[in-house]
């Protein structure tokens, strides 16, 4: 729409398949958070709502793991570090951002303020606007 | 004429930024403002890409223009512009429900969201397993 894939690819550093699962892991949290509002009695905790963003950024983590090796068995060396490097930044922002929303919601602490929770995401937000300026 | 990626990205960090800082500040009970006012930056943002859609596919009744080379063409935008419904309709009754304007279970609400993400998720699948195939 706004951007073509190849432009997220590139802006992102994510490849199809990666954003592909992120968007499944969506999909499923969305599922599971209708579950557990609307039906009280289901019986699932916030941590089991969260279960597929964990997932995701595991299988995530682990796909980049293999992409930065075989680049670095290729020769690519720079673009594995670079590349393992970003993606990882990205996923451990998305995983602090996760586990704070969580806590929250789980203990309901006055301490644990939004503005707190969403420090990774603006973060996040800064680091994508630089790297869009440096794919462009 | 088409905007720059660096342009477009800007354009999206800065209503995505603005958003978020309004919904922080409802979140954490600093400004008791209606649900529909903490989405003005979302409405904006829709409304943008919304025209710019509208007027691309118009571009279409232009005399001189060649509709053989835009069949794939008008597909996608007839896609994107039902995903931009289904998005603006999932923002609408999400601000509904969080003003409790209408007592519905919040299954009703994600029904739009479900169908965009489905819609990304064939499209992302058809350029992974499909294109590559080719």
């Amino acid at each position: 729409m706004l951007f073509s894939l190849r432009e997220l690819v590139q802006w992102l550093g994510f490849a199809t398949f990666e954003i592909f699962l992120h968007l499944l892991a969506l999909l499923a949290f969305s599922v599971l958070l209708v579950l557990k509002v609307d039906n009280a009695d289901f019986g699932l905790t916030w941590w089991k709502v969260f279960v597929p963003f964990f997932a995701a950024d595991g299988l995530s983590t682990y796909f980049t793991t293999i992409v930065s090796v075989r680049l670095f068995q290729d020769g690519e060396k720079r673009l594995a570090v670079l590349r393992l490097f970003w993606i990882l930044t990205i996923l451990s922002l998305k995983f602090v951002f996760e586990m704070l929303l969580c806590q929250k919601l789980v203990e309901q602490t006055r301490e644990l303020w939004y503005g707190l929770i969403m420090s990774p995401v603006f973060i996040l937000l800064q680091l994508l606007m630089i790297r869009a300026c440096r794919v462009n | 004429m088409r905007m720059s990626l660096a342009q477009r990205v800007l354009l999206t960090w800065l209503f995505t930024l603005l958003f978020l800082i309004m919904l922080v500040l409802k979140l954490d009970e600093k400004a008791p403002w209606n649900w529909f006012l903490i989405f003005i930056p979302v409405w904006i943002f829709d409304t943008i890409l919304l025209v710019m859609l509208i007027v691309k596919m118009a571009g279409r009744c232009k005399s001189g223009y060649d509709p053989r080379n835009g069949s794939q063409n008008i597909k996608k935008k007839v896609w994107y512009l039902v995903a931009m419904l289904l998005k603006l309709a999932f923002c609408l009754t999400l601000c509904a429900k969080l003003e409790q304007f209408a007592v519905v279970k919040l299954a009703y609400v994600f029904i739009p969201l479900w169908a965009l993400l489905m819609g990304g998720m064939i499209e992302l699948g058809y350029n992974i397993f499909y294109v590559r195939r080719d």
